[in-house]
């Protein structure tokens, strides 16, 4: 059915950096509580600071009390929760901070409050204009959900690397190397040598399907005859703005120049109205070979 | 008609005697509600169609790139503006959460700030106040419905409408039909019975209560079909329209086998019983959090060469529904976009939903995503040209759900894998798109036709936009450096249009400027004709 509207879908630009989504650090191993989203039983373990299962020491961070933990809670609820699930495990459209890298790399606040100030724009976060105190609380909730999921045993939502071995790693290199046509890109023993040893479990699936790039190259004519290349930097309706080798930084009005984009992940938004759910499972299988 | 406020009072006293549908101007009226007056936009769509399709013409698309800014209103808040303004007696009335505004529409003065006791519940947005007589209802983050004295913002009564302690919370504007004050909330974070609620606009009782699902914990039973967008209003079939909501738990369908209705639905109901005429279903057995709450548009037209009353959805599961508003007969179903996740459409109308493409353990690749193919962004219908306008996000998601998962709340666990933004034109008679206008990504704006042919938006980049409605053409912009979350307005004020919009936490007033043909104001205060 999807096959209609291909040509809608192609005719449009893809910002490469928009929509990869901020994943989750999917610390290997799966502790919590199953889904009910209840918050009965969600409360910090009783005892020592320690992960289950095989995650490592818990995080390091800043120590915060009990106050600012509580004072981050209704501050959560209130602007995070919708997105992040009110335990911050992950809601209607954001990420698991429970699993998140920024998290667990953050002591006090540095990486977290910076996301939160600044917001992630091109992923749908928007910024938030909240004061250092509220930060501070903010910051203390999230850690204590971490350090909370981190030590609770059981299921939780979410995708284990565990649920990701169903499909076929024959059928998958035939796919890879025949109908899917990725070698017109990609080859197993270049780009993607050891790729499932950098990657694995869902950050690699999302990243087989749409890869997490930098920014798209172009070339760009300006009004004079230049010609200038770098990368994007900004663009809209209106206005381009790119990054050349140097370093310098450029803009115009998108109507005073012509410009070619390079954007060789048209192919993975073409094959996404192509793939059948076996296709993605057997591809994968053989992604997952190339340690 | 508008002079009425600024003049002098006798002039005031002589205008009511000789424009006696103004004699009663304070407040709001059945009257206004069903036709309002051109410098009014009295409830969240303006009229009780949906259309938002405004008669004014004096900007068009000749002189639409002179339109200039004629004032901002900033609320010093953090929260960005979602609500839509309505404007009343010359008074606009907007909200963020736990805050409501009225302002003068004349200079963005304020006159009064309502701000809500701290409350623990969602803050995601707050869609707007309605207004009846000289009240003004308000739904709190935390399900309240209160009544507010619209001259001073003083409080006058406040009651539960749902326990926002189970997990309900509500963003609605309320839908004011005759005596009734109708709203429902938001909650498919828990698994919690859907309603749509009809309350007594002066003393705050209970009318009556319309449930979407039975009772929790009916046994192989759904629950959910929250109602957390204001409905539409036929006053000659006197029926109301709501869609509503995703099933609950979302995205585990195995517990609540079978349609699962009244979720993810459209529904006719009688606003002086609340007993329900016609149910129809966009999303039978949902399992993709695809709330079937977009706004369900009305209209009077011309269908396949017969005249007919039709309702119009553009839904949040990627499919366009023409509708026959008086028993819900399905007149066409198309998908706009890309969708993957059926089988096909059944003899009603009804798309059917493939099995395979249920969240599973392993991951199914499913378009649209969960915020879908679009969402709470206010679509337009232009009469003129059939086109409906809908913002539009086509994406890829893949989606998982296990056992371990469980059967409350969520379930399970989705995740986007690519998504664009475009302004869709479909034409409302095959469902084919016209015109797409790309915005950059999936944007936050909703729309606004007006009769001269003009289409308001604005793009995921914060660009206010107005566009040719009969081609998609960008006429006019203005960039605005933050994110645009809410609808536009028009409407006269002294004799003038005024365009209305909002980005991030300023409003902002446009008309055409003193010097342009026909000038929106004069720097010198003289009486303009």
């Amino acid at each position: 059915m999807s096959s209609q509207f291909k040509k809608t879908v192609a005719a449009v630009s893809v910002p490469v950096s928009a929509l990869l989504l901020l994943l989750p650090g999917l610390l290997a191993q799966g502790p919590p509580p199953a889904g009910a989203a209840g918050a009965a039983g969600r409360a910090r373990p009783a005892g020592g600071r320690s992960t289950v299962g095989s995650q490592g020491p818990l995080p390091e961070h800043a120590k915060f009390s009990a106050e600012q933990v509580d004072a981050g809670s209704t501050l959560f609820l209130q602007n995070c929760a919708f997105c992040h699930g009110k335990e911050a495990e992950g809601g209607e459209s954001g990420p698991d901070l429970t699993r998140s890298k920024v998290v667990s790399s953050d002591k006090n606040g540095e990486a977290i409050g910076s996301v939160i100030r600044s917001g992630r724009p091109e992923k749908g976060m928007p910024p938030f204009s909240l004061g250092d105190q509220q930060i501070t609380n903010l910051v203390a909730f999230i850690h204590s959900r971490q350090d909370a999921f981190l030590s609770q045993s059981g299921n939780r939502r979410g995708v284990e690397e565990s649920d990701l071995h169903t499909g076929d790693a024959a059928a998958g290199k035939r796919y890879f190397e025949g109908e899917g046509g990725c070698t017109k890109c990609h080859s197993a023993t270049g780009d993607l040598a050891g790729v499932a040893s950098r990657l694995n479990g869902l950050r690699l699936e999302m990243q087989m399907l749409y890869p997490r790039e930098g920014k798209q190259k172009i070339v760009v004519k300006t009004p004079n005859g230049q010609s200038l290349s770098g990368t994007v930097e900004y663009q809209d309706e209106f206005s381009l703005a790119i990054r050349d080798a140097a370093g310098n930084y450029h803009s115009w009005p998108t109507n005073e120049v012509s410009f070619k984009i390079d954007n060789p992940l048209q192919a993975h938004v073409d094959a996404l109205s192509k793939y059948t759910d076996d296709d993605i499972h057997n591809v994968l299988a053989y992604v997952q070979t190339l340690k | 008609m508008s002079r009425l406020y600024r003049a002098p009072i006798l002039t005031a006293l002589v205008a009511a005697a000789i424009f006696p549908a103004f004699a009663t101007a304070q407040g709001v009226d059945d009257a206004m509600l069903k036709n309002p007056p051109r410098d009014s936009w009295p409830g969240f769509h303006g009229d009780y169609t949906g259309q938002r399709h405004s008669p004014l013409t004096e900007i068009n698309p000749r002189n639409v790139q002179d339109m200039t800014l004629a004032w901002t209103h900033q609320t010093q808040q953090t929260g960005g503006i979602k609500s839509t303004p309505i404007l009343v007696d010359g008074v606009l009335y907007f909200t963020v959460p736990d805050n409501i505004w009225a302002i003068d529409a004349r200079n963005g003065r304020q006159l009064w700030h309502y701000v809500a006791p701290p409350n623990k519940a969602f803050h995601i947005g707050q869609r707007g106040v309605s207004m009846y007589k000289d009240k003004i209802y308000y739904m709190s983050s935390d399900a309240h419905l209160l009544a507010l004295d619209a001259k001073t913002g003083k409080v006058i009564w406040d009651v539960v409408i749902a326990d926002s302690t189970k997990g309900q919370w509500a963003t609605m504007s309320p839908l004011i039909v005759h005596n009734h004050v109708l709203v429902g909330a938001s909650g498919d974070f828990d698994n919690l019975q859907g309603f749509l609620k009809s309350v007594d606009p002066e003393t705050g009782a209970l009318q009556w209560t319309w449930f979407a699902t039975p009772p929790p914990g009916t046994p192989k039973s759904t629950t959910g079909g929250n109602i957390w967008l204001t409905g539409t209003y036929d006053p000659d079939l006197n029926l109301v329209y709501f869609g509503t909501g995703n099933p609950s738990p979302v995205l585990n369908g195995k517990v609540r086998p079978g349609d699962d209705r009244y979720t993810c639905s459209i529904v006719a109901i009688n606003p002086d019983t609340g007993k329900l005429a016609w149910g129809f279903q966009p999303s039978p057995h949902d399992t993709h959090d695809w709330d079937a709450v977009e706004i369900p548009v009305l209209a009077d037209v011309n269908f396949h060469g017969t005249p007919r009353k039709v309702l119009m959805q553009a839904s949040r599961n990627g499919y366009f529904f023409v509708i026959d508003r008086t028993n819900g007969k399905s007149l066409l179903t198309v998908p706009f976009g890309p969708v993957n996740w059926s089988l096909g459409v059944d003899k009603n109308g009804e798309p059917i939903p493939n099995p395979a493409k249920e969240p599973a353990p392993d991951g199914r690749l499913v378009a649209p995503d969960e915020g879908g193919l679009t969402n709470y962004r206010s679509p337009a219908f232009d009469p003129k040209t059939g086109l409906f306008l809908v913002s539009a996000s086509p994406a890829y998601s893949l989606y998982f759900s296990k056992p371990a998962d469980g059967t409350y709340g969520w379930s399970g666990a989705d995740y986007t894998l690519w998504s664009t933004g475009v302004l869709d034109a479909i034409d409302i008679q095959t469902g084919k798109i016209r015109w797409s206008h790309d915005l950059g990504r999936r944007a936050g704006s909703g729309l606004l036709t007006t009769a001269s042919g003009l289409t308001f938006t604005a793009d995921a980049s914060g660009n206010f936009l107005a566009l040719d409605t009969a081609t998609g053409k960008t006429l006019w912009h203005a960039g605005t450096g933050s994110s645009v979350s809410s609808n536009p307005i028009t409407y006269e004020l002294d004799g003038h249009q005024v365009v209305l919009t909002s980005s991030g936490s300023v409003l902002y007033a446009w008309t055409l400027p003193p010097h342009a043909s026909g000038g929106a104001a004069t720097h010198n205060g003289a009486a303009q004709k």
